[in-house]
């Protein structure tokens, strides 16, 4: 158990090392200069201009900046922004938990309806319950949040009013934007979670259980969900990086605070110290979740501790 | 059946009542305490770093104008600046000492006096290159030093004669903050910044909320506000609305007291309904203009730049995407900006026809669905961002265009590309737009040297009118060298201006005496009051 968990913390390294690489070859292959961009709105000379660049240090050859940034990481130092000088791991600390928040409330939307959906569509599999949790999850997949937020704000909102359409104060705040996040990734839970189930009812041991006199309702708890919702817990981990990003359009859509809103700011303003800080900390999320996802099917199912 | 089966609950529902009767009759005895005034004020970005001082963007003002004052105002209605932190003030002779007597009766929010060393403090924050300042260090301009004369006189020394020096320290970037507090805080300070002004910074939560509440001791509001006390209101929560389709919501839904940049077709509908009422500022400043490149061919020909301004029917895009909201731009400056000269206004009116004579006579025929010369077909590009409806207005200057046989491609880049197309005038036209009071904003952009040199003009006149105004003091002077400037630029037609910025605020009926500064972005909320639901 301890060696497995070494292991795989171990390999979150690489994943880590080439999250910062790639997030730093992006801002630098993306045309424009981060000192002009500052200065845009201030009738600077382009001499002022020139002299902000070498105070960012942008002027250096990019392998230069590159060595000093890994150092930099090395020594748990991630920089302080361009934009506003704050330290970026003060800005990280402030906006994670409520990006952690949103994707955790939609990853607990999106399985419970998802697994609902999936084992409905499974246990009355050719039927219209079948057909109708199928469409909504292809729907909710194949929606854009930037439309099905508007459109729930509306609904429930602005028509019914039964919660808030903005903001973060507390609980209620939270509730449409984790259901209409979560909408979007309960699609192919509840897809993986039928055709999981129509699988295995099909298994011989099924057919021999169910031959013995077992009631369906047992079968599907004690027998068939064991085996089904392992895959859909790996599946479930996956979707959380879906989600992380899905986050960036829901928090603006909402006026809520996070990671998402942050990255965005920081690469329309080139802000690399800002925008390797986030990637960095949705890769180690993303790793992370993987991880507990692991984990939780290494306590779940024997055969993976083989 | 239920109600025997839990015969305890019934009782303690009676003892619950009856205490909170005891208790409702306990405060109905206690003098009544007024809820708390609370205007909720709707921002449209999430200012990344609100340090006056040091960062850049609009934004910023629109709370902080609340919490500093200045050392000179200007009053939007006349332009004149008028005292503020500063009693009255002198200009020597060259042009280079501006001297400042202040007020005595001033203090910071922490209790610090405001005096001559305070504003020696800031400007000298202002100026240290470790501020690392984005906006402020470059409204100081050829600042030399600050010279404490005696403890409420105070002179700004510069190295040469800059006009616009008074209207920079009438805006809010280079707001008086206690000394106290820049010591205290160092890198923290915009976390937790102390002024003298109206209301004082409670908190600021980074893209959720920034908090006010009302300065009790305010006497010394300048004459340009509607009173000189404290304010009305108790509280003002500054929220952020970045998703332009959320900002009519918020104040539907009751959200927000008070919204800016509320997008026109939203603006126009809520204008019309009796809960709201429509505050339309024009904004000073660079118009909305695309940058013509006179060093890429076909552009390089002044004919075919003429041509693209009589091509452009203006009026029928502005009204079909900004729906009447916003004047009709002729010149590179917004009407309301200082020196404004309307004669540009008849110098390019929609003329087809015009435009087809000057594509002829520069050799551009029209061949098929393309005008051609030399076998090659009239196509331009362009690069445009993705905010200020500018995607928009791409799009019906291309089917104008089209008519006329020229074909326009635009492509959406991020705003940190479209610098740098500027710059390397790798395009046709750049858009963009851009306030400011002062024109000395225009030496940015059309000086043959300036860092925006996107029309990538050489015209050694405009360099020197440029030049001049920024250094002449005298108004009148200043008015004649920035017509020649306008006219200049529009003889040559190193722009096609497209529409006046203006900033569509919208805010509940319940608002009462809210009024914009001469920026036409930041709100005096000293004098707001806010009428009970």
């Amino acid at each position: 158990m301890l060696w497995f968990l070494a292991r795989r913390l171990l390999a979150m390294l690489p994943v880590l090392w080439g999250a910062a690489t790639l997030s730093f070859a992006a801002i630098h292959l993306l045309p424009g200069d981060p000192a002009t961009l500052l200065l845009i709105r201030s009738g600077a000379s382009a001499e002022a201009i020139a002299a902000r660049r070498a105070l960012l240090g942008w002027d250096r050859p990019w392998l230069v900046q590159y060595g000093s940034y890994l150092l930099d990481l090395l020594h748990g130092d991630l920089g302080r922004s361009w934009v506003n000088g704050q330290p970026v791991a003060r800005l990280l600390a402030e906006q994670w938990p409520r990006t952690l928040e949103l994707t955790v409330s939609a990853m607990g939307v999106a399985i419970a309806l998802g697994v609902t959906m999936g084992i409905a569509a499974g246990v009355w599999r050719g039927t219209w319950i079948d057909g109708l949790s199928m469409a909504i999850a292809l729907v909710g997949l194949s929606t854009p949040i930037a439309w099905s937020g508007l459109l729930a704000i509306w609904l429930f909102s602005l028509t019914l009013g039964w919660l808030p359409a903005v903001g973060q104060d507390g609980g209620r705040h939270l509730i449409l934007p984790a259901l209409v996040l979560g909408t979007t990734a309960a699609g192919p839970i509840a897809r993986l979670t039928r055709n999981g189930l129509i699988e295995t009812w099909a298994e011989p041991f099924m057919v021999a259980a169910h031959a013995k006199g077992l009631p369906a309702r047992w079968l599907l708890i004690r027998h068939a969900l064991p085996l089904v919702l392992p895959p859909v817990l790996t599946m479930a981990a996956l979707q959380f990086g879906f989600l992380l990003g899905g986050a960036a359009i829901t928090e603006a859509m909402f006026v809520r605070q996070g990671l998402g809103r942050l990255a965005v700011e920081a690469i329309l303003a080139q802000d690399l110290p800002v925008v390797q800080g986030v990637v960095l900390l949705g890769a180690a999320t993303y790793t992370f979740a993987n991880l507990l996802a692991d984990l939780a099917q290494w306590l779940l199912d024997p055969r993976v501790r083989l | 059946m239920r109600a025997s089966s839990f015969p305890a609950r019934k009782s303690i529902g009676l003892t619950w009542a009856s205490l909170a009767l005891l208790v409702a009759l306990l405060f109905a005895c206690m003098p009544a305490t007024p809820a708390p005034r609370r205007l909720v004020y709707g921002l449209t970005l999430a200012p990344s770093g609100i340090d006056p001082h040091v960062n850049a963007s609009s934004e910023l003002g629109i709370p902080l104008t609340s919490v500093y004052d200045t050392l000179i105002y200007q009053d939007p209605a006349t332009g004149e600046f008028v005292p503020g932190l500063a009693e009255s003030w002198t200009i020597s002779e060259d042009g280079r000492t501006y001297t400042f007597t202040l007020r005595r009766d001033v203090r910071f929010h922490d209790g610090t006096p405001f005096n001559a060393e305070a504003v020696k403090v800031n400007l000298d924050r202002i100026a240290d290159p470790n501020t690392k300042s984005q906006k402020a260090v470059f409204m100081l301009g050829p600042y030399e030093r600050t010279e404490v004369i005696d403890g409420y006189t105070v002179a700004i020394h510069l190295r040469e004669p800059f006009a616009p020096l008074l209207d920079s320290l009438s805006q809010v970037y280079l707001g008086i903050a206690s000394p106290t507090a820049l010591r205290q805080w160092g890198t923290d300070y915009q976390l937790h910044q102390v002024g003298t002004g109206p209301f004082r910074f409670v908190e600021y939560i980074p893209n959720d909320h920034l908090t006010l509440a009302r300065n009790p001791d305010y006497q010394w509001g300048p004459r340009v506000f509607s009173h000189s006390g404290p304010a009305y209101l108790d509280e003002i929560i500054f929220r952020f609305y970045t998703d332009p389709a959320t900002r009519a919501i918020a104040l539907e839904s009751g959200q927000a007291d008070v919204m800016g940049e509320v997008p026109p077709l939203d603006a126009q509908r809520l204008a019309q309904d009796p809960r709201f009422q429509l505050l339309a500022v024009p904004i000073p400043g660079m118009s909305l203009q695309f940058f013509l490149n006179t060093m890429r061919p076909p552009l390089d020909d002044v004919r075919v730049r003429q041509a693209l301004l009589y091509a452009t029917d203006r009026a029928a895009i502005v009204s079909s995407v900004f729906g009447g909201l916003s004047p009709v731009a002729y010149g590179p400056l917004t009407r309301v900006t200082l020196g404004y000269d309307p004669a540009v206004e008849t110098m390019y009116p929609y003329d087809s026809a015009r435009a087809t004579q000057l594509l002829d006579e520069a050799g551009w025929l029209q061949v098929g669905e393309l005008r051609q010369k030399n076998g090659q077909p009239l196509r331009l590009e362009a690069v445009i961002m993705g905010f200020g409806y500018v995607p928009e207005v791409i799009q019906l200057l291309q089917a104008q265009w089209q008519e006329l046989g020229i074909e326009l491609s635009a492509q959406q880049v991020p705003y940190g590309a479209l610098l740098e197309a500027g710059r390397s005038g790798a395009v046709h036209l750049i858009p963009f737009f851009l306030s400011g009071t002062d024109p000395d904003l225009l030496r940015s952009f059309f000086r043959s040297d300036a860092a925006f040199n996107w029309s990538k003009v050489a015209d050694p006149e405009l360099d020197e009118w440029l030049d001049q105004g920024a250094r002449t003091a005298d108004p009148a002077i200043r008015r004649q060298l920035y017509s020649q400037v306008q006219n200049r630029i529009m003889e040559a037609a190193l722009i096609l201006p497209i529409r006046d910025y203006v900033n569509l605020n919208v805010a509940s009926a319940r608002v009462k005496g809210l009024r914009y500064d001469a920026r036409g972005w930041f709100p005096w909320l000293v004098d707001v009051t806010l009428e009970p639901r």
